[in-house]
């Protein structure tokens, strides 16, 4: 059945699932993702003050003085803005990944497992889904609710939950197929047996790798939303809003932009790290 | 395969790379002058952009002003009034063309102008009971009261004059055929705009031949264009931008006051913003000095009141300044009864002081400010939740009273008087953008007093009754004034900044021998 | 072929019908008074104002009951009858056509140096395995495709057009202005272009055939030519269908960046302006663009790869 276009992942490299798991990029990319969450989660407690607190008589300070990583310009300390931001971003990759997930891997497991009419139409509207540019839904989500968190959940998650679909839908036909999930099936093991068995246990790895993918484009496409403008509500510290408000500094005061820059890019690495060195 | 793509490559690139580019490829004389400014080109319709084609010269109004906003003569040659301020007479400049050829005549004024009465702009909002043509060069305007503020509104860009063939049946605009010393050559919307010179033109000729206006939304953009030389005139630079561009030696970086200001628009019917000490309390709240300085990076427009001293006869030395005392912010709401809750926000009867900042983004200060406002109240308690939306919320939150604080950008001289402009905002039922739910008596009869009055002493205590007014009882708060800011190439000469954003002036420059 | 063009084609019917009764609802369902906004689009925050505002209400019919609104739009849509920009008056098509011009300039011009520059650095990734080249090859595309597509714009900007002077910063007006805005969209392809092209490579060069020809007697050039090109590129292209999406909303960004006057900038306009017709024509145009270009990759893959005839 043409469609969905398939591709089965190529390996490159070392084979064996556990050679793969133990990949030094693998560990490279969770350490990194550790890192910046123990950065979020700690600076809060070590620094005082609040990310929105403003100070116009310090603006865009070097580090030093009792900003760690210098002021930005509003003079809000930078290490407590960026603690934010990146709780902000993981966040929302959390909630959209556990919602598309959900929504994907259930679908495309019964897409896969059923096949017929049901995997015909759930295939149809994926593509349909696939086919709706996903800025442009999220935008219009978004401007229903100007500087919400609820339309980036929602519009994001229905861009991701395709990603999970095919993967899980590709792996159930396979699995369907085989002889082990026949010989289930002929002793009269019901659905939820065949889940719990054959099913789960090799498509749960498969998740990660989307998951991660899927939370770096999620972190894209905020940072992408602020942008054009439409991002979540000020003072909210997010790492696009704060790279298009440092902007216009950049020559001025280029570490208060590189900051931003450089916290998304290690973000975005470490997780496409963790998805195992595969760009999409 | 391994060694045909690298091959392939250069060879695109280096022809890529030879290619001509337009500007560059023209001899030096030739080159057109580009104008770079953020308003981008929304069709042909002057009342919706018509600023682009009286910027860019190629059309003209009926009357101009000069550079302390009073009205000459222009395509009108004189004019008298008579009947107490109710009949204007008109007479036409005469040898006047058109650029399709057409001379200018009675009629085609007349139907200019009752096409734009017809459409929202400025002249819809004067009592004008008809227009009509006297002869071939007379025009004749009957008001049904009197209004001081006439000529400044035919001096609008809405109100400018096309040739007949420029409309369709329907009224609406096909093409601009106006009677400036600048042609249109194509029009590209939504971001250039070309022109080359009017040979026919009724004044000097100008010295440059072929001209370009780009739009560029970004500031960024904008100093890029003005640094690589892409532009030779830049408008509205980024407040980052503008040391950098200065120390540049190919550029002159020019600040123009301008007539319009940054204004915290209130509500005056809601609860914790009824009484005038409430509204005192949030202007000594906020650090107009800090913005200015630090933000905008330009001190010196850190408001003082509501009309910035390049406004002339408008600003008034004497008033007492606004300025920043949070101790005194902070007793003003204690003696309305506010008490300062567990999070440092205010309380009252178990009511929050918590407002809704609404602004937009067109002009990107005006997110920055509310952000920085945000933080200066919270320092008295007050609550500000900030909603950047469309400036189209601004009047319909006027309408429907949802509107509580609104972060605007006021221009007062939209017609070169200021009259008109605050007739629409102070009067007795407010104005989308100006005082809502808040009138005064004695600031309404200062108006009318001023509408129809002559006399030059009486004008001045007048006007010193409606700003001492505004100051006092703050229906809209002044946050910063304007300055408009340039980057004009050394390469040119005679270059100036228009302070009523009328027109570019490129008709007056020449580029330097 | 006929099934390919057939399910293509009903895939473009249900996108449009679907796009359209999208925009329509959220749209009429957005707060804020339609009037106002469109008001604002069209005269400007110095100009509008409640006069402005009623005008707008009168000439668009917007008191109409919704349902009304969406019978009348529902059978314009079968017409083909886009109607009119809101804020502009001109024709949504004729706008379209001068934006979506300028959009597939760029993206065709994208995917073409992305073509250039991507695979054959995959490809020769791909045949050093392991090697220097091929790791740095790694943390370079990881690397693109880890910065949002502006980050990537700004800095060609600031090193191509500010640093060295090359090429113009902004605008439109002539190839030379093209250029910036597609290579900042083509580094982002190209990053996962190469990544797909080694891999590819790699499966192919260790497969059975290939190794075959080689033990026939066929120098490493011939082999890869014969037996190579043909195989790696089939998931080269199939993967281009999948990055097309990463195009379609690059373009939203890269446009905004570089004032390049297309589709992705006027659908960010028209949704702040609330100018339905034109968010309903653009986002039309760039789904269905997207399942035309689909269809084309579909075909290309058909073409190259005789197995998928029996699909």
């Amino acid at each position: 059945m043409t469609g969905l276009v398939e591709t089965a992942p190529l390996r490159g490299g070392s084979g064996g699932t556990a050679a793969r798991r133990l990949r030094p990029a693998r560990v490279v990319g969770l350490l990194l993702l550790a890192a910046l969450a123990l950065f979020a989660l700690a600076v809060p407690l070590l620094v005082e003050g609040s990310p929105t607190r403003q100070n116009l008589m310090q603006t865009l300070q070097a580090p030093g003085g009792g900003h760690l990583l210098g002021t930005d310009h509003l003079g809000r300390d930078m290490a407590l803005r960026l603690a934010g931001a990146i709780r902000v971003s993981l966040g929302i990759a959390l909630v959209t990944t556990a919602f598309g997930a959900l929504l994907g891997v259930g679908l495309g497991i019964l897409a896969g497992a059923r096949g017929g009419l049901v995997d015909r139409l759930l295939s149809a509207l994926a593509d349909m889904v696939l086919a709706l540019p996903g800025l442009l839904l999220v935008l219009l989500l978004v401007a229903i609710a100007p500087g919400a968190f609820w339309p980036l959940y929602l519009g994001i998650s229905l861009v991701l939950w395709i990603e999970y679909f095919r993967m899980a839908r590709a792996a159930a036909i396979r699995i369907s197929a085989s002889p082990a999930v026949e010989a289930s099936r002929l002793l009269g093991f019901g659905p939820l047996y065949l889940l719990r068995r054959h099913y789960w246990p090799e498509i749960a790895p498969m998740i990660l790798t989307v998951a991660a993918f899927g939370s770096a484009t999620a972190i894209l496409s905020v940072a992408a939303l602020g942008f054009v403008n439409v991002g979540v509500r000020p003072p909210t510290p997010e790492l696009g809003q704060m790279m298009i408000e440092l902007l216009p500094y950049y020559y001025e005061a280029p570490l208060a932009l590189a900051l931003p820059i450089l916290v998304v890019f290690l973000l975005v690495l470490s997780l496409n790290l963790i998805a195992g060195g595969k760009t999409r | 395969m391994k060694r045909t793509v690298p091959t392939l490559a250069a060879a695109v690139l280096a022809a890529v790379l030879a290619l001509p580019s337009l500007p560059f490829s023209a001899a030096a004389e030739d080159r057109p002058l580009t104008v770079v400014a953020p308003w981008e080109i929304k069709g042909l319709d002057p009342a919706v952009t018509g600023y682009a084609f009286t910027r860019m010269e190629a059309a003209e109004t009926f009357v101009e002003v000069d550079e302390e906003g009073l009205p000459i003569p222009a395509l009108a040659r004189s004019w008298e009034v008579s009947e107490e301020g109710r009949l204007w007479r008109f007479e036409l400049r005469p040898e006047v063309r058109f650029h399709d050829g057409t001379p200018l005549t009675a009629e085609a004024v007349v139907q200019a102008l009752t096409v734009a009465q017809g459409k929202p702009g400025v002249l819809d909002k004067a009592p004008i009971e008809a227009i009509e043509a006297e002869g071939d060069g007379h025009v004749v305007i009957r008001l049904s009261e009197p209004f001081s503020p006439l000529l400044a509104f035919l001096a609008h860009t809405s109100a400018q004059i096309l040739a007949p063939a420029s409309y369709a049946a329907d009224g609406s605009v096909q093409e601009i055929i106006g009677t400036g010393p600048y042609r249109v050559t194509a029009v590209e919307p939504p971001q250039r705009l070309l022109l080359e010179r009017f040979d026919d033109y009724w004044g000097e000729a100008p010295a440059i031949a072929r001209t370009v206006f780009l739009a560029a939304g970004r500031g960024e953009t904008r100093t890029l264009l003005a640094e690589s030389g892409d532009a030779q005139i830049v408008f509205n630079l980024d407040p980052a931008s503008v040391q950098r561009l200065a120390r540049n030696e190919s550029l002159e970086v020019v600040a123009v006051p301008l007539p319009r200001v940054v204004t915290l628009k209130v509500n005056a019917a809601l609860e914790p913003l009824a009484d005038p000490r409430a509204r005192q309390a949030l202007s000594l709240a906020i650090d107009r000095a800090g913005i200015a300085a630090a933000l905008l990076r330009q001190p010196e427009v850190a408001a003082t009141q509501l009309f910035p001293p390049g406004m002339g006869a408008w600003h008034d030395a004497a008033l007492p300044p606004l300025t920043r005392d949070l101790d005194a912010a902070e007793a003003l709401l204690a003696e309305l009864g506010w008490q300062p809750g567990a999070d440092g926000i205010l309380e009252r009867e178990g009511a929050r002081f918590a407002v809704t900042l609404r602004t937009y983004p067109d002009r990107p200060e005006l997110p920055l400010l509310a952000t920085a406002l945000e933080d200066q109240l919270r320092e008295i308690g007050v609550e500000v939740t900030i909603a950047i939306g469309n400036s189209g919320d601004i009047p319909a939150g006027h309408q429907d009273g949802t509107l509580e604080l609104g972060l605007i950008a006021r221009n007062f001289s939209l017609v070169p008087d200021p009259l008109g402009t605050l007739l629409q905002d102070f009067g007795p039922e407010g104005g989308d953008w100006g005082a809502m739910n808040w009138s005064d008596e004695g600031l309404t009869n200062a108006m009318e007093a001023l509408l129809g009055s002559a006399d030059p002493a009486g004008a001045e205590a007048e006007r010193r009754r409606i700003t001492s007014v505004l100051q006092e009882d703050l229906p809209v708060i002044p946050v910063v004034w304007y300055l408009q800011t340039a980057a004009i190439s050394r390469g040119l000469e005679g270059a100036s900044v228009d302070p009523f954003e009328r027109s570019y002036r490129l008709s007056r420059m020449r580029w330097a021998p | 072929m006929i099934a390919i063009a057939g399910y293509r084609l009903l895939q473009a019917g249900l996108v449009a019908l679907m796009i359209g009764a999208l925009t329509f609802v959220l749209v009429h369902s957005l707060p804020g008074d339609m009037a106002y906004r469109i008001a604002a689009g069209r005269y400007g925050y110095d100009l509008v104002d409640t006069a402005a505002a009623e005008a707008v209400r009168r000439e668009l019919g917007l008191d109409q009951p919704a349902i009304l609104a969406f019978g009348a739009w529902l059978w314009d849509l079968l017409r083909f009858e886009l109607g009119v920009s809101l804020v502009s008056g001109v024709p949504v098509v004729e706008e379209i056509r001068h934006q979506l011009g300028h959009s597939v300039e760029l993206a065709l011009v994208a995917i073409f140096l992305s073509l250039l520059i991507g695979p054959p650095i995959g490809i020769l990734a791909g045949l050093r395995p392991g090697s220097l080249f091929d790791r740095i090859v790694f943390l370079v595309s990881i690397g693109l495709r880890a910065l949002p597509q502006f980050v990537i714009g700004l800095l060609l900007i600031y090193l191509v057009s500010v640093w060295a002077g090359l090429l113009p910063a902004a605008g439109h007006g002539g190839t030379r202005h093209g250029i910036l805005p597609a290579l900042t969209l083509a580094l982002g392809l190209a990053a996962v272009s190469s990544r797909v092209a080694r891999d590819a490579t790699l499966a192919v060069t260790a497969s059975a055939y290939y190794r075959f020809g080689r033990t026939k007697g066929l120098s490493p050039g011939e082999t890869f030519r014969r037996h190579g090109l043909r195989n790696v590129s089939v998931p080269v292209l199939t993967y281009l269908g999948v990055q097309l999406v990463y195009l379609v909303e690059g373009v939203v960004v890269v446009e905004t960046l570089f004032a390049w006057p297309g589709i992705g900038h006027a659908l960010v306009h028209a949704i702040v302006a609330r100018d339905v017709p034109m968010i309903q024509g653009t986002a039309l145009v760039m789904g269905l663009m997207f399942v035309l270009l689909n269809a084309a990759v579909d075909l290309i893959c058909h073409l190259i790869d005789p197995r998928r005839k029996e699909a």
